[in-house]
């Protein structure tokens, strides 16, 4: 170790220290004695033995745990003054010595102590037999001494010098100052017992090696340069104490972005610069608009009471737009003008209206299809969803979705798959992807792809397909469209070093604060 | 999606080749499985079908059915879809039927002797038919009976709820089907499809024995089947006449894959049906479909050819022929998912696999953009950030409790949330007013958390709103709370003013009282008259009602833009 330049950055506290326990004759000095031969603070003792600890400079030798007894405020005004005992023996003495008598009654009415004193006091009198009780409940001393207010008097003259240690006093001593120490429930007592830690410190080879360096002139040292300083041109004259570097530097809080949200962010600004406009809908949909235009039947298990929220009040909307309303009901009773054969059922008009939380992101796409968007165009969103599921590691109460579409008369399945591939290079760095056959109710062919991440290995990282026409010609689009739909919950998981999805929306400050990413 | 186990082995019979771990998980692409889960020592494997328009797929017998078409380029017809004259056996339907439980289907499975496998696949495909396809047995349930106990022909009747007593399976004892209603575990599971009529649906042969009390349960005398039974009676009612035809055609093609051989049963009923009053089931209700193959190859963007095209449907199970106006498509019995011409496109897709298609990049430009909303709300999340606040991002969903009671909001003109009806929990219950509340959640949950607290978060709230359709608005919003021992009104207030400064809003505060806040330091916030928000020294009822012991203020205001 470099000693000379480690000496510069010592702190004035901590060079004290370090000739405190140089210069002392015994291998180690407890902290009390460290008080005694400095002339710091016992804090600023803690403070340059927990620096000086850290630099390996100073090794804890001992540590001891001493019981000591001291005086409570209590325990002072009973010194100056009379313990209840005392007293009762002195007023009960100097009353008889005038020839009259005193009644408990007599004390109490003095009002000097609490009447559970007095009481306390009279009985622990009367057991040890000094003062006994007479005629017409006048109260007489029996000429004998009381042992025990005795040995109150010495103790609390002995304690009021400072705080002994419990284990220098007598046994009987010990249990007459536990007797009237402070317990729970009970501080109006004399004494204070309690356990202090005391450690013992000694230099270590490398702190002893320092000695001969330290400085002299450590007390002219300053440590903040101020403004006075280089007004006047003081500094010149001024020697800056070097620091520690390598010392953790104190925390700070700062403004910061929510690292899923960062994430998030990123996956935005990936979906713009490659020409994804964005959109944005309700939370609050119908399911005309979450379902029904999604070509989904309204008999589709995934509508159930225990897949999708409803909304109480009101519980439907108040009207769907014509002519889709008209048209989506012909897709699904019979086709339509969609040349499909549709579903072949009943469509009822008024479930169109249930309100529901929007359950799917493609509920915002349906309703830019309706919007007559222009050919070519592309859409992406970032919707918060909501799905009736059991909240736990890997379901969430609400969720987002990326989702989107991409309309253009040279959209087929090839172009489609195009279209994945470079999501799969620019979302998630792979190389290697493959495509499977899926199910949605609203895409045919469908696709769900599955990329080789370059630290996460095989994952699936969406589902796509293009668009039924059952969906997009009710709703007024007669060019081909590519809905697609992106799951980076995952991805945003391992990149924060998360493993439960509730993480990502945590009410812990410290684990909002701390979540960062790995890569 | 349902989930079915297969075994290598009985798969393998199935397929007509052996079968390995990697084949079954190269084939699973043709019929939209995935392996969830295998156990090697006994072969079982954990399949997931994905489409829920293919109920044919969910069995084993399916999922072998399809690749054995691929690999061998076509599927071998099924001569029982299509017999004709006077069945040998009858199902008569009583009048009444028709408000009740209207349709049966029903067939004889003869020379297949019942294995413990096929068994187990029988009881499966059952389930997931009559669960996930049948909607719990509302629309569709099946039985299964020993034939040669019933005497011919059967009636599919309603009786009085305790006009007659058989022993259903699972008990020793007969009850009347009100008992079984009352009594018996599936009755008290299903017994809601059926106990509201008068009289209720049963099935008994020539000689008065119970067969059934559909959807219920089975009575054990003939419904019972066993390993060994060679001849069995396969039955479907429901409420659909489509899906309970294709149920049974699902469950008669499985059974002649397994080597039984299918005699229909004629159904007669005193009623209409879409398909006459006496229908032959099983039957194929398929109709030939003209298409186009150039609509195949312009959705491909792959100039396949007729031939292949026709090819590659044929192996993947249809009945194909050239015709003058392109190709004549027809699907298996056991199918009835066509709807377009892109379901066939699909299957064209997947019979030649989708790697043979090799992607094309997008070519057209466009140019992309974020919503007006987003570019706001990022431009006010870089403000707060500099200013020093931390982001929060929280869920939406919580409870009445936390926007109303603890914000001391009950009974106010602030009360009305948009509620969810039906919770799972009280912790998830409504869509959040405002953000506040989340960020009030995070200071309460963060005590021991290094001060000073300086939160923000930006994002979507529902505020109840009579005028809108849907009863409500999802509105954007901005949150930001200080919380440390010196946090007051003016504090917070600098850093509004600073913000609004910067997103050249002028504001106005106006002195107003909010039972959130204390009083004379809150302020109703202000932009162009419009009234955005609020700002204050939260009540300290209201950081009791949170058991925040830290001085808390904050603002809370609504992002508007041009176009919202």
């Amino acid at each position: 170790m470099d000693s000379p330049n480690q000496t510069d950055s010592l702190h004035p506290l901590e060079i004290q220290v370090l000739r405190a326990l140089g210069s002392a004759t015994t291998e180690s000095l407890k902290d009390p004695e460290l008080v005694r031969s400095t002339t710091l603070a016992p804090s600023q003792i803690s403070m340059a033995v927990g620096w000086l600890l850290t630099k390996e400079l100073v090794h804890l030798v001992s540590e001891t745990t001493t019981t000591y007894v001291a005086l409570t405020e209590v325990g002072t005004l009973f010194q100056q003054a009379a313990s209840p005992p005392e007293w009762i023996l002195q007023t009960v003495q100097a009353a008889s010595g005038e020839g009259q008598t005193t009644t408990v009654k007599d004390l109490q009415a003095t009002g000097k102590f609490q009447p559970s004193e007095l009481s306390r006091a009279f009985g622990s009198l009367k057991k040890e037999g000094v003062i006994s009780l007479g005629s017409g409940g006048s109260l007489q001393t029996t000429g004998q001494k009381s042992a025990s207010v005795e040995a109150l008097r010495s103790l609390l003259n002995q304690i009021h010098e400072g705080s002994q240690p419990l284990d220098s006093f007598s046994p009987v001593h010990q249990a007459l100052l536990r007797q009237y120490s402070v317990k729970r429930g009970n501080t109006q007592e004399p004494f204070r017992i309690d356990d202090h830690t005391e450690r013992a410190y000694a230099l270590t080879p490398d702190g002893r090696n320092l000695l001969p360096h330290l400085r002299e002139d450590a007390a002219q040292e300053i440590s903040q340069l101020t403004p006075e300083h280089l007004k006047d041109g003081s500094w010149r004259n001024c020697s800056f104490r070097k620091y520690s570097i390598h010392l953790r530097p104190p925390r700070l809080a700062v403004g910061r972005r929510h690292a899923y949200r960062e994430f998030l962010d990123t996956v935005k600004t990936k979906l713009t610069s490659m020409g994804f406009q964005e959109m944005r809908g309700e939370l609050v949909e119908t399911e005309f608009w979450d379902m029904d235009a999604l070509f989904m039947p309204q008999f589709h298990p995934a509508r159930a009471i225990h897949d999708v929220y409803f909304v109480k009040e009101p519980n439907h909307a108040k009207r769907i737009p014509e002519p889709f309303l008209s048209q989506v009901a012909e897709a699904h009773k019979n086709g339509g003008s969609t040349e499909s054969k549709g579903w072949q059922y009943s469509y009822d008009p008024e479930r169109a209206k249930r309100l529901v939380l929007r359950s799917q992101g493609t509920a915002v796409s349906a309703r830019t299809l309706a919007t007559n968007p222009p050919n070519p165009s592309k859409f992406f969103s970032i919707a918060r969803c909501f799905r009736y599921d059991q909240v736990d590691a890997t379901h969430a109460t609400d969720f987002f979705q990326v989702e989107g579409i991409v309309l253009g008369s040279d959209i087929n399945f090839r172009t489609l798959l195009g279209l994945l591939k470079l999501f799969a290079t620019e979302m998630a760095q792979a190389k290697e992807i493959r495509f499977l056959p899926a199910y949605f109710p609203f895409t045919e062919p469908s696709v769900e792809m599955h990329v080789r991440h370059p630290k996460l290995g095989w994952m699936e990282l969406g589902g796509a397909g293009l668009f039924r026409s059952e969906v997009t010609v009710p709703l007024g689009v007669t060019v081909p469209v590519i809905a697609w739909g992106l799951g980076l919950d995952r991805m945003a998981m391992v990149a924060l070093g998360i493993q439960d999805i509730r993480d990502l929306f945590t009410s812990d400050l410290e684990a909002v604060r701390n979540m960062r990413r790995q890569f | 999606m349902p989930t079915i186990s297969i075994f290598q082995e009985d798969f393998s019979q199935l397929v007509g080749q052996p079968a390995s771990m990697a084949d079954i998980e190269q084939w699973m692409p043709l019929v939209k499985g995935e392996v969830k889960d295998t156990v090697h020592d006994t072969g079982e494997v954990r399949v997931e079908l994905q489409d829920t328009n293919r109920p044919d797929l969910w069995c084993v017998e399916g999922i072998a059915r399809q690749i054995r078409s691929v690999l061998a380029g076509n599927l071998k017809t099924y001569p029982f879809f299509c017999t004709r004259g006077r069945a040998k056996r009858q199902i008569q339907v009583m009048q009444g039927m028709e408000t009740v439980r209207p349709y049966v289907a029903a067939c004889a499975s003869l020379g297949y002797p019942m294995t413990q496998d096929g068994l187990a696949q029988c009881i499966q495909t059952q389930e997931k038919l009559a669960n996930a396809f049948g909607r719990n047995r509302e629309t569709v349930s099946i039985g299964l009976y020993r034939l040669s106990s019933i005497a011919f022909p059967v009636t599919y009747g309603l009786v009085k709820p305790d006009e007659i007593r058989f022993t259903p399976l699972g008990f020793d004892e007969k009850m009347t089907p009100h008992e079984v209603l009352t009594v018996h575990p599936k009755g008290l599971e299903y017994g809601g499809i059926v106990a509201h009529h008068e009289r209720l649906p049963l099935l008994w042969d020539t000689n008065g024995q119970v067969l059934s009390f559909p959807p219920i349960i089975n009575s054990r005398e003939l419904g019972e089947v066993q390993i060994g039974d060679t001849e069995l009676l396969v039955e479907v009612t429901g409420t659909d006449l489509s899906m309970v035809i294709l149920a049974l055609n699902i469950f008669a093609s499985n059974l002649a894959d397994r080597g039984a051989s299918i005699e229909p049963i004629d159904i007669v009923y005193p009623y209409e049906t879409a398909m006459g009053k006496t229908v032959k089931t099983p039957c194929d209700m398929s109709n030939t479909q003209q298409v186009s193959f150039h609509a195949i190859e312009q959705a491909l963007g792959m100039p396949l050819g007729q031939k292949a095209i026709q090819s590659a449907l044929a192996s993947y199970g249809y009945q194909v022929k050239s015709t003058r106006q392109g190709i004549s498509v027809k699907l298996p019995a056991f199918r009835n998912d066509f709807m377009h011409v892109m379901d066939v496109a699909e299957d064209v897709a997947i019979t030649r696999g989708y790697d043979s298609f090799s992607p094309i990049m997008p070519q057209t430009f466009t140019v992309g953009t974020l919503s007006e909303q987003e570019q706001t709300s990022d431009r006010l999340r870089d403000l707060l950030v500099g200013f020093g606040f931390q982001e929060i991002f929280s869920n939406i969903l919580a409870s009445r409790q936390e926007f109303v009671e603890r914000m001391r909001l009950t009974d106010t003109e602030h009360e009305s949330l948009v509620e969810i009806d039906n919770i799972m929990s009280l912790t998830y219950a409504c869509l959040r007013p405002s953000i506040l509340p989340c960020l009030l959640r995070v200071e309460a949950l963060s005590p021991r958390v290094f001060y000073p607290h300086l939160l923000f978060e930006v994002g979507e709230v529902a505020r109840v709103d009579e005028e809108a359709n849907v009863g409500s608005r999802t509105v954007l919003s901005l949150a930001a709370i200080s919380a440390h021992p010196g946090a007051n009104f003016s504090e917070i207030h600098s850093y509004l003013d600073l913000l609004m400064y910067y997103m050249a809003c002028p504001y106005e505060l106006e002195p107003v009282s909010h039972p959130s806040y204390l009083d004379g330091r809150v302020g109703q916030i202000r932009c162009q008259g419009l009234m955005v928000g609020y700002i204050g020294e939260f009540h300290p009822e209201v950081l009791e009602a949170w058991q925040i012991d830290m001085p808390t203020s904050g603002f809370e205001f609504e992002i508007t833009t041009s176009k919202s």
